[in-house]
């Protein structure tokens, strides 16, 4: 019977829902549940093995020892199993008789894993919040309705520049916003986050316990609950000196544009595909588009295929070898206006030092250029009448001072000469040095008239016309040389010239031809024109005695300069047509050689 | 009088202005004793004179009076050729001109050092003819 009693004693224990087991006095596993069997993994109670409880909590330090006291106790343990940690909690209570003798221990086990698991879940999440507000500098700040109270965490008040110890209140706290602005911003925000349930996130403006200002971002969000506003939780944040950086970043930028957009030069920069990811207002304008249809253009987008492509060239040459282009003279054809420009390239670096693209500038020169040229223009005009004012001059003083001595020279021996016969021929002398400077003084002022009256117009003129009636008015000199005359010019030949001088020209180069003929043959001339790329080219050639050019090239058109021993050479001619043609725009050349002949050939000037 | 007439074997007046020509001959007529005095009107006719006188052993000019600007071969010219005749005995060349330019004074002076006859320049107008225009240094003295 009380064996009978004992089955059923264990077969109870056996079946009871919460993990159950006693032990003797020993610490001997006698009889557990099986809920408790199955936590630790164990077989069913076999009576020949007998199972500590010892080897199975063996972290658990001085079991026995605790178990022999007779007390209850708790204690939390791991059991690892299959690459499993379970986190258990056994309660010991002592196991008595009906005689309340302790017999051994009662145990019961909770797998208490997941509360575990939980717990520590929430230490890490508190942990992570921590090391944000730590690392974000971000605090929070929790306002309860029902209870009016407004916890502020340890970083919202080191924001503030407050102790710990300090508790605001909701209006300390709003009044640490800055008067105005600030202020008033913060208190509607909060206002109408109680009443219309609105979140808000601002910059604003706040006063530190220690008279600080400071820009800070402040978030809040109401917690609702069965449509009420419990409860509004949010951040702060000390964002001064970003802010302040912010703003110092704006000044530059803003700057950086003022001063770019200023600047009388076409600024752009390039990335390194040569696009365009910055243009000024120059450079704008210049191409006659707005800032957005240019930026990530190329110059093959907006110019001739050549031409970007130069451009391009240079940019990589820039990009490349790092090298700037500095001061570069270039022209650019846009919309059919061309513009000089004085072009600059930089390469662009990033802040790693690593080229990133390029810096363009141009200066616009066109009327700089203009005026440079019109500046060499006039330059060349002045220095060549300058050039030929300095040898008129020595043209006068010599020809002018050599009559004049020959005066003086000739009045100092009249002065001292007794002999009426000797007088009479001094005074012949006199009258002859007269005659001379009057002459000279009349060819002076011939070509000073030609040097001077440039208003004198050119007229369309038939040069064949002209030239027979030349040769016309000639015909006596001509007939008497023996000269025979071959005009090829064409009938419709015309020239734009001044009347008198084409004459002039005419009259002078032929009977330059008959008066220094060859002894040996009858004079012969020939008379061409031609259109040529200089204008009308007329050449008047002969077979006459030719002139050394290498030796008196530069004097034959000097004034006064004879070359042959002829009476009737007074050097004249020559520097006269030169004047004249000079003076009309054209121009003079000789070919000659010595006993052959001579070729004058004259360019006109078409150009009225 | 005793103005030292001078004997000169032989003058060169070189020169295409007839009245300076007259001029230079009056003024010599006082001073100078000359039985050979020799008109050209330009360079190239005294050159070729003088280069014969030398081919033909021929007294060469004892003094030459020379223009500078004529046709053909001017005064400038006349004096490389001349140089270049290697002649031996002294002449004296007065060049005369109514050229105030400076360059040709500067000519002149470049001439003057590597010339080696006695050179003179004479601005015009001449109203006597000097002593040292014919050689003599201290013969008035």
């Amino acid at each position: 019977m009380k064996a009978v009693e004992r089955v059923d004693q264990f077969y109870l224990l056996k079946q009871l829902p919460k993990a159950t087991a006693l032990l003797c006095k020993e610490g001997v596993l006698l009889d557990a549940s099986c809920s408790w069997l199955e936590i630790f993994g164990l077989p069913p109670i076999n009576k020949k093995q007998k199972t500590q409880i010892f080897s199975l909590l063996t972290e658990v330090e001085n079991l026995s020892e605790k178990l022999q006291e007779g007390k209850s106790f708790n204690l939390q343990h791991k059991l690892t199993r299959n690459n499993e940690t379970r986190h258990l909690k056994s309660y010991f209570a002592p196991w008595f008789d009906e005689k309340e003798n302790v017999i051994g221990t009662i145990v019961q086990t909770d797998d208490i894993t997941s509360e575990i698991e939980k717990e520590e879940e929430l230490n890490w999440l508190k942990n992570i919040l921590e090391t944000k507000v730590a690392v974000s500098k971000t605090g929070w700040w929790e306002y309860e309705i029902d209870t009016e109270k407004l916890t502020w965490c340890k970083e919202t008040k080191r924001i503030h520049q407050v102790p710990d110890c300090y508790e605001p209140t909701a209006i300390e706290a709003i009044e640490f916003f800055k008067p105005g602005y600030s202020q008033n911003k913060v208190s509607m925000l909060f206002h109408k986050a109680m009443a219309n349930h609105q979140s808000y996130d601002i910059k604003l403006t706040i006063v530190t316990l220690n008279g600080e200002e400071r820009w800070v971002r402040i978030t809040g969000k109401p917690f609702i609950k069965d449509g009420r506003v419990v409860k509004i939780f949010g951040t702060i944040k000390d964002i001064h000196n970003q802010e302040l950086a912010e703003q110092r970043v704006k000044e530059h930028q803003q700057l950086l544009t003022t001063l770019v957009d200023s600047l009388p030069l076409n600024v752009y920069v390039k990335d390194l595909e040569s696009r365009k990811i910055l243009v000024n207002k120059g450079e704008c304008t210049y191409l006659r588009k707005r800032p957005e249809e240019l930026i990530g253009k190329t110059d093959f987008d907006l110019y001739d295929r050549e031409v970007a492509q130069i451009s391009r060239e240079e940019d990589i040459q820039v990009m490349k070898h790092l090298t700037p282009i500095i001061g570069k003279e270039a022209v650019s054809n846009l919309n059919g206006k061309t513009t000089h420009f004085l072009t600059s390239k930089i390469p662009y670096f990033d802040l790693q030092g690593k080229v990133c693209g390029l810096i363009g500038m141009s200066l616009d020169i066109s009327s700089m250029k203009k005026k440079q040229e019109e500046l060499c223009g006039l330059i060349k005009i002045t220095s060549m009448q300058n050039q030929k004012l300095i040898s008129f001059a020595h043209i006068v003083s010599h020809n002018l001072r050599s009559h004049s001595a020959n005066f003086s020279m000739l009045l100092g021996f009249l002065n001292s000469e007794k002999d009426p016969q000797e007088r009479k021929r001094i005074i012949d002398m006199l009258t002859q040095a007269s005659d001379n400077l009057l002459e000279t003084l009349g060819n002076l002022n011939q070509v000073v008239d030609v040097n001077t009256k440039t208003s004198e117009t050119k007229k369309s003129l038939n040069l064949r016309k002209n030239i027979t009636g030349v040769l016309h008015n000639l015909s006596a000199f001509l007939e008497n040389n023996h000269t025979q005359i071959i005009n090829n010019v064409g009938e419709n030949m015309e020239v734009k010239c001044v009347p008198a001088y084409l004459d002039s020209i005419i009259l002078n180069l032929v009977s330059n031809a008959v008066k220094y003929k060859s002894p040996d043959r009858p004079p012969l001339i020939t008379i061409n024109a031609m259109k040529s790329k200089k204008g009308i080219l007329l050449s008047i050639s002969d077979n006459g005695l030719g002139i050394d050019l290498d030796k008196y090239g530069d004097k034959i058109f000097g004034m006064y300069k004879t070359f042959h021993n002829r009476e009737d050479a007074k050097g004249f001619g020559l520097y006269l047509i030169k004047n004249q043609i000079e003076a009309m725009g054209g121009s003079i050349t000789v070919q000659s050689e010595v006993d052959k002949g001579t070729t004058f050939n004259v360019y006109f000037n078409e150009e009225s | 009088m005793c103005i030292l007439m001078k004997k000169v074997s032989c003058i060169f007046i070189v020169d295409d202005d007839p009245i300076t020509v007259f001029g230079i001959k009056k003024m010599l007529k006082s001073v100078a004793d000359c039985e050979d005095i020799q008109i050209f009107q330009n360079g190239k006719e005294a050159y070729d004179a003088l280069a014969e006188r030398q081919n033909l052993g021929k007294p060469i000019p004892e003094v030459i009076f020379l223009d500078i600007n004529m046709p053909i071969m001017d005064g400038w010219d006349f004096l490389d050729e001349m140089i270049n005749l290697n002649i031996n005995e002294h002449v004296v060349i007065n060049m005369i001109t109514s050229s105030i330019d400076p360059l040709d004074y500067k000519k002149w002076s470049g001439f003057k050092d590597r010339c080696p006859y006695v050179l003179n320049f004479k601005n015009k107008p001449i109203f006597k003819i000097e002593p040292n225009d014919l050689g003599c240094i201290t013969a008035a003295s």
